[in-house]
């Protein structure tokens, strides 16, 4: 039981892959922004963050889901 | 502990003790005169000496730590805080130590309220220009995100912003954060729920706000209702999962590094405790002001 309850937590915490990429993309494509428009910068890296803590919400689900697989009895 | 009172280990701390003492009475001595040219080599000679002694000096306190250190074995994470008995009642201490992040919060503002905003005036103080800038910050803020111009809504934000930083600081004076217990975010998403619908019926009316679901074509009101029930969940378990995963973090960092654990975490915790959190409670408002604004919007 413990053992499928790690590999099950491991699942879970892959969702990580996805938001990596997606946080990798937004950052490129601000970036690519800034250089094409670098008065805006400041209303870019606003977006920007409340992109990446979206797109970032994603992994912690999959942490907190880890998390209550192995914490919780 | 007598058996980790060995002379090996009182020759390592001795050691290290008067080669960190001895580095650093190097470094002082080797301050270039007033007169003398500083160069290149002089200067990070210099960086050397200080690096080494400050590690011989780290490695020290290590080792006298590691006297008194005793062994935890594995990680143990309790998702919800733990109870203790306050005056009697079996409370949670996320609730006691959110009443102390409340009392450090609530009695400079106090304070500021009784004593100095009277003495306002027209040509601002120190305190009223920091003041004057912080609400008109917000105030500015919130009205671009949510297009309303309230004070309720102002002092709400700012509020909620005071609130979940002192709580994310509890972390630094090694309690628990009250951030960390999802009852703790799931109230403060509910609070954020019942202004979404207070200004939302407000400004549309029960009507005008039911058809807002209804669009852009009819179907779409079940998902509609279901994303906008699904957006206090969403802000509680962000704000959960980040401070619990910070804390677990720095929990791994203090494990890992033992008796050894002086200084390097008080680096590391600058993000985990104090950064982090901030942008956290960032994200919080605004989000917070996007769904009102959302809710708000005529289309």
């Amino acid at each position: 039981m413990n053992g499928l309850a790690a590999i099950g937590a491991g699942i879970a915490v892959f969702t990580g892959v996805g938001a990596g990429i997606g946080m990798g993309l937004a950052t490129g494509k601000a970036a690519e922004a800034i250089g094409r428009q670098p008065e805006a910068s400041g209303k870019i890296n606003m977006i920007l963050m409340l992109g990446l803590a979206l797109t970032e919400s994603t992994a912690i689900y999959g942490l907190i889901v880890a998390l209550m697989i192995i914490f919780t009895k | 502990m007598k058996e980790r009172l060995t002379v090996l280990r009182m020759v390592v701390i001795g050691v290290t003790l008067l080669a960190g003492v001895f580095l650093l009475y190097l470094h002082a001595r080797s301050r270039p005169g007033k007169g003398e040219e500083i160069t290149k080599a002089i200067k990070s000679k210099r960086r050397n000496l200080l690096l080494l002694g400050v590690l011989s000096l780290w490695l020290c306190s290590g080792f006298v730590m590691g006297i008194f250190s005793h062994e935890t074995e594995g990680l143990t994470v309790q998702m919800t805080s733990p109870r203790m008995n306050f005056l009697g009642f079996d409370i949670s201490s996320s609730v006691v130590i959110s009443w102390m992040a409340m009392i450090v919060v609530i009695v400079p503002v106090v304070l500021i309220r009784l004593f100095v905003i009277p003495k306002f005036s027209d040509s601002p103080s120190k305190i009223q220009y920091i003041l004057e800038t912080a609400v008109s910050t917000i105030s500015d803020y919130t009205r671009e995100k949510s297009d309303i111009r309230s004070n309720a809504l102002n002092a709400y934000i700012l509020t909620l912003a005071l609130y979940l930083v002192g709580c994310a600081f509890t972390e630094l004076f090694s309690f628990r954060p009250p951030t960390s217990d999802i009852v703790a975010t799931f109230s403060l998403s509910l609070v954020t729920f019942i202004m979404i619908n207070y200004y939302g019926l407000k400004r549309k009316g029960v009507g005008g706000r039911l058809s807002s679901f209804a669009k852009p074509i009819p179907v779409v009101f079940p998902f509609r209702v279901l994303s906008d029930i699904a957006a206090p969940i969403s802000l509680a378990c962000r704000l959960f999962g980040n401070m619990l995963g910070g804390m677990i973090v720095m929990h791994l960092i203090y494990q890992v590094l033992g008796a050894f654990g002086v200084g390097i975490p008080a680096v590391l915790g600058l993000y985990f405790n104090v950064f982090h959190p901030l942008i956290q409670v960032f994200i919080f408002i605004t989000l917070s002001l996007t769904f009102i604004g959302e809710a708000v919007e005529s289309n």
